[in-house]
C-alpha cells in the first residue's frame, strides 16, 4: 500500500457476469461518480446498468463522413472542370455521379478514421501508465475477473463505507490501490 | 434492448432436443479457459507444421520479390499480355486476390450487423486474411502499369506537369476504393486486437513481449466506459465496412461493365462481383480453417457447427453467383444483340471452354454439394470442395477478363492468350507472400478474437445460470 | 432504452373500430371509378395501366412477405418468430393476385406493343429475338406457372407453421426449410420471369440483367415498412401485444435501412453503368423517362427513396420512434412513384400524370387486399407460439429439453 500518496481507489473483485452487474447497479445507486467496472468482455446491458449515456462516438464519424464526402465532390469537380478540364467520351466535365464513387469512398475513409480516433480520443487512449495496470490481481481482468473500482477521488468516497458497500454487493476480495 | 417483462400468462417452451442450437464453444468452457486455450498458439514452442509452412512459402516469397525486380527492370513484355488481350493475369489475379479479401470484411462486418455471434471464432482470422489477400491483390495493378516509379500519378498530388488524375476512369475509382478498402479494414483488425493484445500483455512473461504487446495495447483496461465507446465504435465500423467491402467489388466490376464490350457491359455485374467475391472469400477461410483447428487444438472453439454455418454461407453466395451466370446467359439471349450472343456462345464454346466448364462446375455445382448435411460435417470433403471453390473463382475472372479482350468487336483484331512462365511465377508467389504473413500472424497474434468469443458464452450472460443468475430470477 | 418514444408502449390499447369499414368503403369507391374505366373504352387504355402499377405494388408486398419467411427460415432466425405470422398472412394474399391479374391478361394485347408486333406476324428484330419466351402462349402459361408456383409455397408455408401451433412438433420445422430450400430459387426465378413478362416487356427492346434484382430491392423494401407498421399496429391493439419487443422493431428497422441502401445501389448500378457505357440499345428507356416531369420523378426517387430514409434513419433511436409510421406512408407512396416510373411512360411520354383511374385501382386494391389480410390474420393464432424458437425470441432462458452432453449435439447428427 502507498504510505506516502494517496491511494488511487478501492478495487472490488467479483466472479460471475450476475454479480458485476448487480455490484454495478449498487454502485450506481449509490451516487458514485468517479468509478467504473473492469471486464474482460463488454456486459451486455451494463451501461445502462452503471447509469451510462448513449456512446458519442457516432459524431465523429458523422462529421468526418460528411467531410470525406464534401472533399471529394469538390476535388473531382476542381481537378478534372476547373484547372485540369479533361473532355473524356462525351460525358459532361463534371457530374455528380461520375464523381461518386470516390467521393463515396473518401466519405468511408474519414467515416472510419471518425469512428476509431473519436473512440481513442474520448476514452483517452493510448494512455500507457495507469495505476490499475500496475496492480497485480488486476491482471485478471483480461482473463476472467470482474472488478468495480471506486476512486478515492470521488466526493462520496469514504474508506470504510465503500468497502462495506462492495462487501454487501458479494465481493470477497477487496484492497486498496495506490497511485 | 431493454428487457420486457414477459408476462406468466405466456406459455414458453424449450425446443425439441433435435432442434436445439448447438453451443458456439463446446463443454460449457469457461473464459479463462478461452484465453489459455487460444493463447497457447502464440506462447507455446513453435509446432514443426509452423516451421514447414514458413520453410515453402520464405522461398516462394523470395521467387516473388525476384520475380517483380526482373519486371520492373525489363518491362511488361516478359507477360503474356498481347493485343488484343492488354490485360492478362494481373488483372485476373488481381481482383481473384481482392475477391478473396471479402470474406474477412464480410464476416466482420455484415454478420456483425445481422448478430451471427458464431463469428467471433472466425473473424480474426478471416480479417487478417483479407489485409493479406488485399496486399497480394496491390502488387498486380501496381507493376503491370509498365513503369511502375510512376504509380504515385495516380494519386491527386500536385505535380511538375501540373496535370492531375482523370477522375472519370473507374480505373481511379479503384485506386481510390482499394486504398480505402486497406486502410479501413486494417484499422477494423487493429481495432479488434486492442482488448486481446492487452490479454497478451497481461499474460507475457518476458519484457519485451510485455513492452510490445503494452505499446499496441494502447493502455487498455477493459474499463466498461472504454467498452461503451468501443463497441459504438466498432458497430460504427462495421456499418461502415459493409457498403465499403459492397462497394469495392462493384468498383471493380464497373472497370469492366462501364466499358460497351460484350461479356463486361451487363448491369448485374456489381452485385454480382460482390457475391462472387464473398463466394470465394469464403472458399479460402474454409480452406484455411479447417486444418489450422485441428493444427492449433481449437476444435472446441471452431466447432463442427461454425464450419457447416461457413459451408452454407457459400451455397447461398453459389447459388447468387448462380443466378447470375444465368441471367447473364438469358439477357445475352433476349438482349438480341449479335455481338452478346456471340460473347456467351464464345466462352461456353470457343477455344477456352474448358475455362468456361471449370468454372460453372467449381461455382455452381460443387457448392449445391452443400445442403447436404453429411458433406457439411465432414472436414475433409469440406475442405476439399473448398479448394474447388478458389479455382473456380479464378477461372471465372480468366473467363471475364481474357474471353472477352480475345473476341471483340473486330474480327481482325481477335486473338489468344498464352502465360508466359513469369505469370505463372509472379502468381505462385504472391501465394509465398499470403502464407509467409498469415503463419506471422499466427505466431505473434491470437488467431480467434479471445474478449468477443468470450462475449458470446453463457458465462457472459447475466441471465444465464452459467452466467451467475439464479434460477427463475430476472435481476 | 428509457428514453425512447415509442408508440408501442403505450398502455391502453388502440381502439380502431372507425377505421374497421375503411377497406371496405375504399374497395367501394374504388371499385366504382375501376368499372367506369373498365367499361367506358376511351378510359381502357388508362385503365389497364393504372392497374398494373397498382397490381404490381401489392405484388410487392405479396412476394416481399414470402420473402421474409424464405430467410427466416433459410438463417433459421429467432428474432422474426413473433412476426413471423403477419409475414406468413401476407404472403399467403398472394393467391388474390392470380384474381387481380385477370384485367392484364384480358387487355394485355393492347398494353404491349410486341404483343400486336406478333399477333400480326410482324416482329422486329428484338421482338424476332426474342420470340421463345415473347410470345403470347407463353406469356399466359407462364404467368399462370409464377402464381401457381407463389400458391403452393406460400400455403404450404403457412400450412406446416400452423400445423406446429397445435403440435410442437420438429418436423413442422424441418418441413418448413426444406420448403425455403427450394422456395429460395423458386423465388428467385419466378420473381424475375414475372417481372421480366409484366414490366420490363413493356419496352421489349430494352435488356438489363439487373431488372429482376431492382424490382425485388423494391419490394422487400416496401414490405419491410408495411410490416413495421402492421406489427405496431397489431401490438397497440392486442394480438402481438406480448410477444413483439423492442428488438422486433429495432430489428425491423435495421432492415429497412439496409433495404434503403440495397434499393439505391442496384438502381444506381443500374443507371449508372447503361449511362457510363452510353450504347442506344439501352439508354432509350432512360431517355424516355429523362423527358417531361418524368425528370422529377427521376430525381424525387433519388431525394425520396434513397436520401431522405437514409438520413432519417440514420441515427440509431429513430428505428424505435414514432417516425417509422410517417416513414411507412411514405415509403408507399415512394414505391408507388418507383413503380409509376418504370411503367407509366409508355403511355405518358411527356410527363407524369396523376389519373383518377390510378387512385381508383389502387383503392379498389388496396381494400381488397387489408379486409384479406385482416380475415386471414384474425382466422389463425397471431404468432407461431410453439414455435422451437420462440423461447429465444423472447429472449428468455429456458432450461434445455435434452440433458446430453454439448460435445455430442455438436458432433451428433440431427
Amino acid at each position: 500500500m502507498g504510505e506516502t500518496s494517496k491511494p488511487y481507489g478501492i478495487i472490488a473483485e467479483f466472479e460471475t457476469a450476475a454479480a458485476i452487474m448487480h455490484a454495478a447497479e449498487k454502485v450506481r445507486d449509490s451516487g458514485f461518480r468517479k468509478w467504473d467496472v473492469f471486464t474482460p468482455f463488454p456486459v451486455h446491458g451494463m451501461d445502462r446498468a452503471m447509469g451510462l449515456k448513449n456512446s458519442k462516438v457516432g459524431w465523429f464519424s458523422f462529421i468526418g463522413g460528411a467531410t470525406g464526402y464534401t472533399s471529394g465532390m469538390l476535388m473531382i469537380w476542381y481537378l478534372n472542370a476547373v484547372d485540369y478540364a479533361i473532355p473524356i467520351g462525351g460525358k459532361p466535365m463534371f457530374s455528380p455521379h461520375g464523381a461518386f464513387p470516390p467521393s463515396y469512398e473518401l466519405t468511408i475513409l474519414l467515416g472510419a478514421f471518425g469512428a476509431i480516433f473519436g473512440m481513442l480520443f474520448l476514452n483517452r487512449l493510448p494512455k500507457l501508465h495507469h495505476p490499475l495496470l500496475k496492480h497485480e490481481r488486476f491482471k485478471l481482468a483480461t482473463h476472467d475477473r470482474f472488478f468495480v473500482v471506486i476512486e478515492t477521488g470521488d466526493p462520496k468516497f469514504s474508506e470504510t463505507e465503500t468497502r462495506a458497500l462492495l462487501e454487501s454487493a458479494g465481493s470477497k476480495h477487496i484492497e486498496l490501490v495506490e497511485d | 434492448m431493454s428487457e420486457v417483462a414477459i408476462p406468466p400468462t405466456l406459455k414458453i417452451q424449450a425446443p425439441p432436443a433435435e432442434l436445439e442450437r448447438e453451443p458456439l464453444v463446446l463443454n460449457e468452457r469457461p473464459p479463462g479457459w478461452i484465453s489459455d486455450r487460444i493463447t497457447s498458439v502464440v506462447e507455446g514452442k513453435a509446432p514443426r507444421w509452423w516451421w514447414i509452412g514458413l520453410s515453402i512459402s520464405v522461398p516462394l516469397m523470395v521467387m516473388l520479390f525476384c520475380v517483380l525486380a526482373y519486371l520492373i527492370s525489363t518491362g511488361v513484355g516478359i507477360y503474356g499480355n498481347n493485343q488484343p488481350i492488354m490485360w492478362g493475369w494481373p488483372i485476373v489475379n488481381f481482383v481473384w486476390w481482392i475477391g478473396i479479401g471479402h470474406a474477412g470484411t464480410l464476416i466482420s462486418a455484415i454478420l456483425f450487423l445481422l448478430r451471427q455471434k458464431w463469428r467471433t471464432a472466425v473473424n480474426r482470422a478471416a480479417e487478417a486474411m483479407t489485409i493479406f489477400a488485399v496486399m497480394c491483390a496491390g502488387i498486380f495493378p501496381l507493376i503491370h502499369i509498365g513503369r511502375a516509379w510512376l504509380g504515385w500519378w495516380l494519386f491527386p498530388i500536385p505535380n511538375a506537369n501540373s496535370i492531375w488524375p482523370q477522375f472519370r476512369s473507374p480505373l481511379m475509382w479503384d485506386v481510390f476504393a482499394v486504398s480505402t478498402y486497406f486502410t479501413v479494414s486494417l484499422l477494423f483488425w487493429y481495432v479488434g486486437l486492442v482488448p486481446d493484445l492487452a490479454v497478451m500483455r497481461d499474460r507475457s512473461k518476458t519484457k519485451i513481449r510485455k513492452f510490445l504487446y503494452g505499446l499496441f495495447a494502447l493502455g487498455w483496461t477493459g474499463s466498461n466506459r472504454h467498452w461503451s465507446n468501443y463497441e459504438k465504435a466498432y458497430l460504427i465500423l462495421a456499418g461502415l465496412s459493409t457498403p465499403l467491402v459492397l462497394s469495392v467489388h462493384s468498383i471493380v466490376s464497373l472497370d469492366f461493365a462501364v466499358s460497351q464490350l460484350p461479356g463486361w457491359h451487363t448491369t448485374i455485374f456489381p452485385p454480382y462481383f460482390v457475391a462472387g467475391a464473398v463466394f470465394s472469400g469464403f472458399g479460402m477461410v474454409l480452406t484455411l480453417l479447417i486444418p489450422l483447428r485441428r493444427l492449433c487444438n481449437l476444435e472446441e472453439v471452431i466447432t463442427v457447427r461454425h464450419i457447416e454455418l461457413m459451408c452454407k454461407v457459400t451455397l447461398a453466395v453459389g447459388s447468387i453467383v448462380g443466378y447470375a451466370y444465368g441471367m447473364e446467359v438469358f439477357i445475352a439471349w433476349y438482349s438480341g444483340s449479335p455481338y452478346e450472343k456471340f460473347a456467351f456462345w464464345n466462352r461456353a464454346f470457343g477455344p477456352y471452354w474448358w475455362g468456361y466448364w471449370t468454372m460453372i462446375i467449381c461455382n455452381v455445382v460443387v457448392p449445391q454439394f452443400f445442403w447436404s448435411k453429411k458433406v457439411r460435417t465432414n472436414m475433409l470433403v469440406v475442405w476439399v470442395l473448398s479448394i474447388f471453390v478458389n479455382i473456380g473463382m479464378w477461372f471465372e475472372r480468366f473467363e471475364i477478363v481474357i474471353t472477352s479482350l480475345s473476341r471483340e468487336f473486330l474480327p481482325s483484331n481477335w486473338g489468344y492468350f498464352i502465360p508466359t512462365i513469369w505469370d505463372i511465377l509472379t502468381f505462385l508467389g504472391t501465394f509465398g507472400l499470403f502464407f509467409t504473413l498469415f503463419l506471422l500472424f499466427l505466431r505473434f497474434l491470437p488467431m480467434i478474437a479471445i474478449s468477443e468469443v468470450k462475449g458470446v458464452t453463457p458465462q457472459a450472460d447475466p441471465h444465464h445460470p452459467l452466467g451467475g443468475a439464479k434460477p427463475g430470477g430476472h435481476h | 432504452m428509457s428514453s425512447h418514444s415509442n408508440p408501442s408502449t403505450a398502455a391502453t390499447p388502440l381502439d380502431l373500430s372507425k377505421w374497421r369499414s375503411l377497406p371496405t368503403r375504399l374497395m367501394l369507391v374504388g371499385g366504382i371509378l375501376s368499372l367506369i374505366g373498365l367499361l367506358v373504352p376511351s378510359y381502357r387504355e388508362q385503365f389497364s395501366f393504372s392497374w398494373l402499377v397498382s397490381f404490381m405494388f401489392f405484388l410487392s408486398l405479396c412476394l416481399g412477405g414470402w420473402f421474409m419467411v424464405l430467410v427466416h427460415h433459410l438463417f433459421d432466425a429467432s428474432w422474426s418468430v413473433p412476426i413471423r405470422r403477419v409475414t406468413e398472412n401476407l404472403a399467403c394474399q398472394v393467391r388474390w393476385m392470380a384474381v387481380l391479374f385477370v384485367p392484364i391478361a384480358l387487355f394485355a394485347p393492347r398494353m404491349y406493343p410486341w404483343m400486336e408486333l406478333s399477333a400480326n406476324h410482324t416482329p422486329d428484330h428484338a421482338l424476332h429475338a426474342k420470340g421463345a419466351l415473347l410470345n403470347i402462349p407463353t406469356f399466359y402459361l407462364a404467368s399462370i406457372f409464377c402464381f401457381a408456383v407463389w400458391w403452393y409455397y406460400t400455403t404450404k408455408l403457412r400450412f406446416w407453421s400452423l400445423e406446429q401451433d397445435r403440435t410442437g412438433s420438429a418436423e413442422c420445422t424441418n418441413r418448413m426449410r426444406m420448403l425455403a430450400y427450394f422456395g429460395v430459387f423458386a423465388f428467385a426465378i419466378t420473381l424475375t420471369l414475372g417481372v421480366i413478362l409484366w414490366m420490363k416487356s413493356l419496352q421489349h427492346q430494352w435488356f438489363s440483367t439487373m431488372y429482376g434484382v431492382y424490382y425485388f430491392a423494391g419490394s422487400v423494401w416496401l414490405t419491410i415498412a408495411t410490416v413495421y407498421v402492421i406489427t405496431l399496429v397489431l401490438k397497440r391493439q392486442g394480438p402481438l401485444r406480448e410477444v413483439v419487443q423492442e428488438t422486433q422493431f429495432y430489428f425491423l428497422g435495421s432492415l429497412l435501412f439496409a433495404f434503403t441502401v440495397f434499393y439505391a445501389y442496384i438502381h444506381f448500378s443500374q443507371y449508372f453503368i447503361i449511362w457510363n457505357a452510353n450504347i442506344p440499345e439501352e439508354t432509350f428507356w432512360y431517355v424516355l423517362r429523362e423527358k417531361g416531369s418524368w425528370w422529377q420523378i427521376g430525381l424525387l426517387i433519388v431525394f425520396g427513396h434513397f436520401f431522405l430514409p437514409f438520413l432519417t434513419l440514420l441515427r440509431i433511436d429513430v428505428k424505435l420512434s414514432w417516425l417509422m409510421i410517417p416513414l411507412g406512408v411514405w415509403a408507399w407512396l415512394m414505391h408507388y412513384v418507383d413503380l409509376q416510373f418504370n411503367i407509366m411512360p409508355i403511355l405518358h411520354p411527356d410527363g407524369f400524370v396523376l389519373h383518377w383511374l390510378d387512385i381508383g385501382s389502387f383503392a379498389f386494391m388496396a381494400g381488397f387486399m387489408a379486409r384479406n389480410f385482416m380475415k386471414d390474420f384474425a382466422a389463425y393464432p397471431a404468432y407461431p407460439q410453439k414455435d422451437p424458437r420462440f423461447a429465444e425470441s423472447m429472449g428468455v432462458y429456458v432450461a434445455p429439453a435434452s440433458k446430453t452432453p454439448a460435445a455430442k449435439v455438436a458432433g451428433g447428427a440431427r
